[in-house]
């Protein structure tokens, strides 16, 4: 599913140059969840970036579905973007004027599901993730728990290929975490990809591959459990 | 997707009530200058629209420099129109005004005592064919033809008589003798038009149309419209038209001066006629003996770019305040990119929001418009309305809306949706830049404007405060004025005795020529007893009596006042420096002057001549509007029972007007009392540049208002984001006031770069401005300073309230804020 070659980003701002990602070659499978660790500043979330077309590589290739993305002007990315990618936050990123509903249901706005559809994917979702009694609040009303268990629905109701996640648990304590984490792994038993930033050895283990990074580059690959 | 927009807008403004209060009420006071400028400019610029003849009709006006004067009016002679249309077929019909001032008019048989009115003219029987008014009563055919008959508007029969039908074949009285009987009733006619007449008289048996001389430039006392035939060219007619006013100027010219036209051009001296149309009368004629005070396109245009101008401030309020707020937004605009957002689509959710923000601000508008038009009428003396049933009004109103919303819009909407997705998802940074340097460039633009007004504002009451106060040659203060003097008929020195016998009255003088709006008239005289054009004094004739120097307070400077001890003071003149210097006299004191009898049919004879003896020369004093020079002027003894001037000596009027008016009501108990302090006619001289002034005020003061509300939330946005430093460096020990200064210095620097731009700009407009008068005041560099630290001051305080508020948070709290 992921293929990328040689992928580059340097990031220059004025006289300093900072390579945040050196070379990495990495491929992901779809189906595969793929946790990526290392110390700060190492270049997961670049990295994260860059697969999520959020952010374009300074060189180097990277294939989606067999095709490049890497150098795709912004227009086409964000339509590969809304199609085929959740995003999962630390900091949950809700829009605050939004209710609970409202966040859940703005990705199929932009991708253009219909009205009734959108009404009944939402509930679907709030209901699974045990949070309907809260649809009508608006985020800084709920617990980080539920804000990020919110924007976990909201990263899969356009049902995408591959998630992405930056430290999903990072801002919550271990209950809440675990719960997250139960989630991601129950998405990913159901087909999807999921690609995970974390600092925690624990959570790593919830997927099938670690990727160890430092200054920029990938360092090792465990393979954790092999999928038959 | 519309509704995501649109509840995201809402929950955004009352989120940010300040932001939404400062940004709609910014936009909205903005709007409104606008909606009313620009319902004042349709009024002025509609004026004769009502009239299917307006584009056909033209208008003949003189410009006449002669004997040391120059006369460029609105009015020519009587056979101008009759010898006009006989020589050019293009001319389909025609009509003339004579416009004589007011009158006393009472019903016939009855006891109610009489109005003065002055909306009256007399005009000729083809006044319908050019102004199709309406007639509710009466034939349009025949109601104007016969002596003494007249028509009158419905709000005058209403007033008159109660009813339409009820003026039907009744009497009027005119100056208490004339019988005029009502042969018709119209429609009133609309406000915007260049003329009033609440009453036609009937031109037929007129007597100085009957005794017109023959020559064009004589007796100028009409106004006339010419009717042309439809498919005309106006071009070719002016053509045709100015070349038969050489042509009678050239018989003029032989005629009583006996020299070719030529040969009298070549003095420098000119008579000719031309034709302007009527639709330009209202906004681009400014001639003398106009039929009413007429608009001004210069006003309109700088009415407009101040109307402009405040909401261009608006505008940029709204970009500041909007693009300041960002990092608030940053976060909502990061999420919905990486939710498969693109740019377009960010940009119209900003244009949406905007456009939600300007309905609101235009729904404040029309309320802040609505209850603003009584005063604004006022101001603009116009009968202005929101023309609320008017579609194209609303069509209008949506199209300003939308051209607002862009103009407002497009920079937030460009500036936000560039917004790097993964920048504004990293927690609070400060994204000024680049975009911090066009938000103060806009600041300064703004107060640019502001301060520009404020020094505009100034200078117009400057120069008012210097006409109030300049010399003038005379005195014009305590003098009470009593109008229409003449109804007291054989009373009137009666009444002035008995006035004179007031201990606080020091003087009276019965006149019609005062140095206020009131008589005017131009007449030749000659040096000896011959018409040459060298010889000529074309100059104002006023009459006046033994009291007038007195009274009114001017200098002599050689000779002497009229005297009762010389009887031959009758034949005597006194003149006035200006005159002096036209006639070249070294010792003018006993010198001769020679006008002419009666009016003129021919080159005039030698007994045509009456002489005058100069007694005296009376220093120049300012009879008209600063606007104008000194012309030349002489004074001749003779009973002109306009007016009756009275100065007194008291600090209170009030007890002399009420003996003054019980004198009168005991002397002439049916005439209408009226009066008027000189100074405050002579302060109404300059009702034009007064109502710039206020208008100018207004604006400056909104222009002001409107910036500060942009600068108080652009201020309250830059300390909210500086919260971190503010507490770093109180923590590191930093004093209140060293906070204050440190969040102002910004903002002041920003001021007086304004004022760096402004001060050249508003200089170069209002030196432009100053030209209108012969007479202006300097330029002061006080005001510059004072415009500037008023524009400081104001800045100062508006972001001081932020400033201080910010520096007097707890350290730690504005630490934490990250």
């Amino acid at each position: 599913m992921i293929k990328t070659t040689n992928l580059t980003k340097i990031y220059q701002t004025d006289e300093v140059e900072t390579t945040a990602l050196n070379e990495v070659n990495i491929e992901i499978k779809e189906g595969e969840f793929v946790s990526v660790m290392g110390p700060s500043g190492c270049g997961k979330s670049t990295l994260l970036n860059v697969l999520g077309m959020i952010d374009n590589p300074t060189s180097g290739e990277y294939y989606f579905n067999g095709e490049e993305v890497g150098h795709l002007p912004e227009r086409k990315r964000s339509n590969v973007r809304k199609h085929n990618l959740g995003f999962v936050f630390q900091s949950f990123n809700l829009i605050d004027e939004l209710t609970v509903f409202e966040n859940v249901e703005l990705p199929m706005l932009y991708t253009k599901v219909p009205s009734a559809e959108r009404k009944t994917r939402v509930e679907e979702l709030l209901e699974g993730m045990n949070i309907m009694h809260r649809r009508n609040h608006f985020p800084q009303q709920l617990s980080g728990g539920q804000q990020q268990r919110v924007a976990v629905a909201r990263a899969i109701v356009n049902r995408p290929k591959l998630i992405l996640a930056d430290e999903p648990t990072g801002n919550l304590d271990s209950a809440n975490g675990d719960e997250v984490m139960k989630i991601l792994s129950e998405l990913n038993a159901s087909g999807t990809t999921i690609l995970m930033v974390t600092h925690s050895q624990y959570c790593a283990e919830f997927g099938n591959l670690i990727i160890r990074m430092l200054d920029g580059q990938v360092v090792t690959e465990n393979v954790v459990k092999q999928y038959l | 997707m519309v509704g995501n927009y649109f509840k995201v807008t809402v929950r955004n403004l009352l989120k940010n009530k300040l932001f939404s209060i400062t940004n709609i009420a910014g936009l909205g006071i903005g709007i409104a200058c606008c909606l009313l400028i620009l319902l004042f400019v349709n009024y002025e610029m509609s004026y004769e629209k009502w009239n299917p003849y307006a584009d056909r009709i033209y208008r003949p006006h003189m410009d006449i420099n002669f004997g040391g004067s120059v006369m460029t009016a609105a009015v020519a002679g009587a056979p101008i129109a009759p010898d006009a249309a006989a020589e050019l077929p293009e001319i389909e019909n025609w009509c003339r005004f004579r416009d004589y001032g007011s009158y006393l008019v009472r019903v016939e048989g009855t006891g109610i005592s009489n109005f003065s009115e002055d909306a009256i003219l007399t005009v000729d029987s083809t006044f319908f064919d050019l102004f199709p008014v309406k007639l509710l009563a009466g034939d349009k055919r025949t109601a104007l033809t016969l002596p003494n008959t007249l028509v009158m508007s419905k709000s005058q029969a209403l007033k008159y008589f109660g009813t339409v039908d009820q003026a039907m074949g009744k009497v009027l009285i005119l100056e208490n003798e004339e019988p005029w009987e009502v042969k018709g009733v119209y429609e009133n006619i609309p406000p915007s038009t260049h003329f009033k007449a609440d009453f036609l008289l009937s031109m037929n048996g007129n007597e100085e149309v009957a005794n017109a001389p023959p020559l064009w430039a004589a007796n100028n006392n009409f106004h006339t419209y010419l009717l042309l035939k439809e498919g005309t060219d106006g071009k070719i007619f002016e053509e045709k038209f100015d070349a038969l006013s050489k042509q009678k100027m050239e018989e003029t010219s032989s005629q009583l001066l006996g020299m070719t036209l030529a040969e009298f051009e070549a003095t420098g001296q000119y008579a000719r006629y031309g034709v302007q149309k009527m639709k330009d009368i209202h906004l681009h004629s400014d001639l003398q003996v106009e039929l009413e005070p007429n608009g001004s396109f210069k006003y309109v245009l700088i009415f407009s770019a101040i109307a402009l101008f405040v909401l261009l401030i608006a505008c940029i309020n709204f970009m500041n305040l909007t693009t300041a707020k960002s990092t608030q937004r940053s976060k909502e605009i990061g999420i919905r990119k990486v939710l498969g957002s693109n740019r377009q689509k960010l940009i119209s959710q900003f244009f949406s929001e905007t456009f939600i923000m300007t309905f609101l601000s235009v729904l404040l508008a029309l309320s802040l418009a609505a209850i603003a038009m009584p005063w604004f009428n006022e101001l603009t003396t116009r009968d202005i309305s929101i023309p609320w049933t008017n579609a194209s009004f609303w069509l209008v109103l949506i199209g300003g809306m939308i051209v607002v919303s862009l103009v407002a819009g497009s920079y937030p909407a460009i500036f936000l949706s560039s917004f790097d997705p993964i920048q504004s998802l990293q927690p609070a940074r400060s994204k000024q830049g680049k975009h911090g340097r066009l938000r103060s460039s806009l600041v300064v633009f703004q107060f640019a404007i502001a301060i520009t007004l404020i020094i505009g504002t100034m200078l117009i009451y400057n120069q008012l405060q210097f006409i109030q106060s300049k010399k003038l040659g005379f005195n014009k203060e305590q003098v009470i004025v009593i109008d229409d003097a003449y109804a007291l008929e054989g009373n009137l020195n009666a009444f002035k005795q008995k006035i004179l016998q007031e201990p606080t009255v020091s003087s009276a003088t019965i006149s019609s020529y005062l140095p206020i709006p009131s008589s005017r008239s131009n007449t030749t005289y000659s040096q000896s007893r011959e018409f040459r054009q060298d010889h000529a004094l074309n100059m104002q004739r006023w009459l006046v009596d033994h009291d007038y120097l007195n009274t009114i307070g001017m200098t002599i400077k050689e000779g002497r006042y009229f005297d009762r001890a010389f009887p031959t003071d009758s034949q005597a003149v006194i003149l006035n420096e200006a005159a002096i210097k036209i006639l070249g006299y070294t010792n003018p004191v006993g010198k001769k002057i020679y006008g002419l009898t009666g009016n003129l049919q021919g080159p005039p004879a030698p007994d045509d001549f009456i002489e005058y003896h100069i007694v005296g020369i009376v220093e120049d004093f300012h009879f008209e509007s600063l606007r104008e020079t000194i012309g030349p002027l002489g004074m001749f003894l003779g009973r002109s029972a306009g007016r009756l001037a009275i100065r007194y000596q008291a600090a209170d009027s009030k007890n002399l007007l009420k003996t003054i008016e019980d004198s009168w009501n005991g002397m002439a108990p049916d005439q209408p009392f009226s009066y008027q302090f000189m100074d405050e006619s002579f302060g109404r001289m300059y009702l034009a540049e007064r109502r710039i002034g206020s208008i100018a005020m207004i604006f400056s003061i909104l222009a002001i208002f409107v910036s500060c509300l942009g600068l108080f939330g652009l201020a309250s946005f830059i300390t909210e984001q500086r919260t971190k430093e503010i507490g770093i460096r109180k923590v590191l020990g930093a004093s209140i006031s060293g906070v204050v200064a440190l969040l102002s210095k910004d903002f002041l620097k920003l001021v007086l770069i304004s004022m760096v731009i402004a001060i050249p700009f508003a200089w170069w407009a209002m030196n432009n401005w100053l030209q209108d008068f012969a007479y202006r005041t300097n330029f002061k560099w006080q005001i510059f300073v004072l415009a500037g630290i008023l524009a400081l001051a104001i800045a100062f305080l508006t972001i001081s309230f932020q400033s201080i508020k910010a520096a007097l948070i707890n350290p730690v709290d504005s630490i934490k804020s990250e």
